[in-house]
């Protein structure tokens, strides 16, 4: 997903939800942010580099193929992106190594996406949005795992886009095939089908095979459906169904928003919200349905009737001063410091269940509770600020 | 990172080291070594190309193309095996494309670390730098003074340079803390 979901569709669920402008501006900008918050941005700000919730193209490329690097990754884009949707997923006769990977495979619904929920209540509208981004994109990232890997992230040459047929009647639809360039200059030409992707690289850990790579930007797209058939999907082909995922997934933050707010008693998966936006359904359908690289302008129309607030553009620089010129203990009060602390959270959370489900590609995870404080030192302020919330408990 | 790969990591950073230091004080079997290595690499790849086909790409839609790059790569291993007494040309192409490579994206990292300001943004450019200019000396030293002996030197830079990071990467601390 992108910035008009992460950031204006956010805010309007969060306004539909029932936080104030003000709370959904900060909620939205945290789920945005998360697209943005990468180690050269935190080396800039001074932050803890174990906050990233995103890497550079060029910071992919220039990582080293060793181990760390490759745990790095996966610790990322698996905890912000790619949350996996059953870490004891089932494949018959296929080896450990490989099983590892499916097992990454992202998905909605799983219960990691209800303990990143959980987590999120009580605690900061940094941690919300950061809940909200991974929520959001366990619908358009689904079928892809956050580990580069060739065997499950790989797509076939059949390719294609269902286009809505009139002549065939209600809800028939033709196929075009799609063509895919690796350009990286290339912009995605939606008229004919011709859209840019990754370049096929045979080895199984190269950053080509990271995420949705190799299908492009499709995913990111809510207009869009498509049929493909991924690596790992013993050539059964998949039909996705952006438009319906994209509802789902609007539908599935307003739930969620609610819960944190206290209105629901729980956070309990394949519920969705589909009464709040009755009034509106019709208006929704139209801004995903819409076939365009960038639905901003309607969906920040459509926040701004819903609450009658100007919502402002995006700005990564909004908070940088505040955090840069902070001292000491002061920094984690920041808005930013509350959001380096719900990624760490976050990061932890994820890669402490992977580990535990007997999977070492997120690396490994000490528990504070049972061998105390041991591993990146980054953690430290998260341990203090857990420490501090205790005490005033 | 377990213990094992940590101490593995290690032993083929001495490894590296040792082979560099053979072939920079071992001038008349220098390059031979070099091509050695070069070959034996080809050879490990076919073999580990073949590994990585039985246990994860068979069940990769389309992955039987890999089967046949790792029999290909193995072939290819064995014959450079038998002319190894004759690869200049191999140990040139190898440094002019991993240095450039390697150069050109540490520029590029560079002028985006400072566009975001980072200040880190130099020494990455000065590390650029040197890549490219090494690659250009390969060339130099292959095409213009045909010497074996600089060859060598610049393979071997390249050796204890991988060794180091290896061994930085060794002793990283890597673990996440999980705190409930």
């Amino acid at each position: 997903m992108q910035k008009d979901f992460h950031y204006y569709a956010t805010y309007c669920a969060a306004y539909l939800a029932g936080f104030s402008h003000e709370e959904c501006m900060e909620l939205c900008y945290s789920a945005q942010f998360v697209d943005l918050c990468s180690a050269s941005l935190l080396t800039k700000l001074n932050g803890p580099k174990a906050a990233a919730t995103t890497q550079l193209q060029l910071e992919l490329m220039d990582s080293p193929a060793d181990i760390l690097s490759l745990q790095n990754i996966t610790r990322i884009w698996a905890s912000f992106h790619f949350l996996p949707g059953d870490l004891y997923a089932a494949k018959p006769k296929c080896s450990k190594s490989y099983l590892q990977k499916y097992r990454l495979i992202c998905r909605p619904n799983g219960e990691l996406l209800v303990r990143t929920v959980e987590r999120a209540k009580g605690s900061s509208l940094q941690a919300a949005g950061i809940a909200m981004h991974v929520l959001a994109d366990t619908w358009a990232h689904q079928n892809f795992a956050g580990t580069p890997s060739l065997v499950i992230n790989n797509t076939d040459s059949w390719f294609f886009e269902l286009l809505p047929d009139d002549a065939s009647g209600e809800g028939g639809y033709k196929r075009r095939r799609i063509t895919f360039r690796p350009n990286p200059s290339m912009k995605d030409d939606l008229e004919n089908s011709v859209y840019q992707n990754s370049l096929f690289q045979n080895n199984e850990n190269s950053i080509m095979n990271l995420g949705h790579g190799r299908a492009g930007h499709l995913p990111d797209y809510s207009f869009i459906r498509y049929q493909y058939l991924p690596a790992w999907g013993e050539y059964e082909a998949i039909t996705k169904d952006n438009p319906s995922d994209y509802l789902h997934a609007f539908t599935q933050m307003i739930e969620a928003m609610k819960f944190l707010r206290g209105e629901r008693e729980a956070f309990l998966p394949e519920t969705y919200d589909l009464a709040a936006i009755e009034p509106y359904r019709e208006r929704i359908d139209r801004i995903i349905k819409t076939r365009r690289a960038d639905a901003c302008e309607d969906w920040k129309a459509f926040g701004e009737e819903l609450s009658g607030q100007v919502i402002e553009d995006f700005d990564l620089e909004k908070y940088q001063e505040e955090y840069m010129s902070a001292r000491g203990d002061a920094k984690d009060g920041t808005f930013l410091g509350r959001f380096f602390l719900a990624a760490m959270a976050q990061k932890s959370l994820v890669t402490n269940a992977i580990y535990r489900s007997g999977n070492k590609l997120a690396g490994y995870s000490v528990d504070y509770s049972v061998k105390g404080f041991r591993g990146i030192r980054d953690y430290r302020s998260l341990l203090d600020a857990v420490i501090k919330k205790e005490g005033h408990r | 990172m377990t213990i094992f790969q940590r101490i593995r990591s290690v032993i083929i950073a001495l490894v590296m080291i040792l082979s560099g230091v053979l072939m920079l004080c071992l001038p008349d079997i220098g390059y031979a070594v070099a091509a050695l290595i070069l070959s034996i690499s080809l050879l490990l790849y076919g073999i580990r190309t073949l590994i990585y086909y039985f246990t994860l790409a068979r069940h990769m839609v389309g992955g039987r193309g890999i089967l046949y790059i790792g029999i290909v790569v193995l072939d290819l291993g064995i014959f450079t095996l038998t002319v190894a007494d004759n690869m200049e040309i191999y140990i040139l192409l190898y440094l002019l494309a991993f240095r450039l490579f390697s150069g050109l994206v540490d520029i590029l990292r560079a002028l985006e670390a400072r566009r975001y300001e980072s200040p880190g943004w130099k020494s990455k450019l000065a590390v650029g730098i040197v890549n490219i200019l090494m690659a250009l000396l390969a060339l130099a030293a292959g095409i213009v003074f045909r010497s074996e002996e600089l060859l060598v030197v610049l393979y071997c830079a390249g050796l204890f340079g991988s060794a180091l990071a290896r061994i930085a990467t060794a002793f990283r601390k890597s673990a996440i803390v999980y705190i409930q």
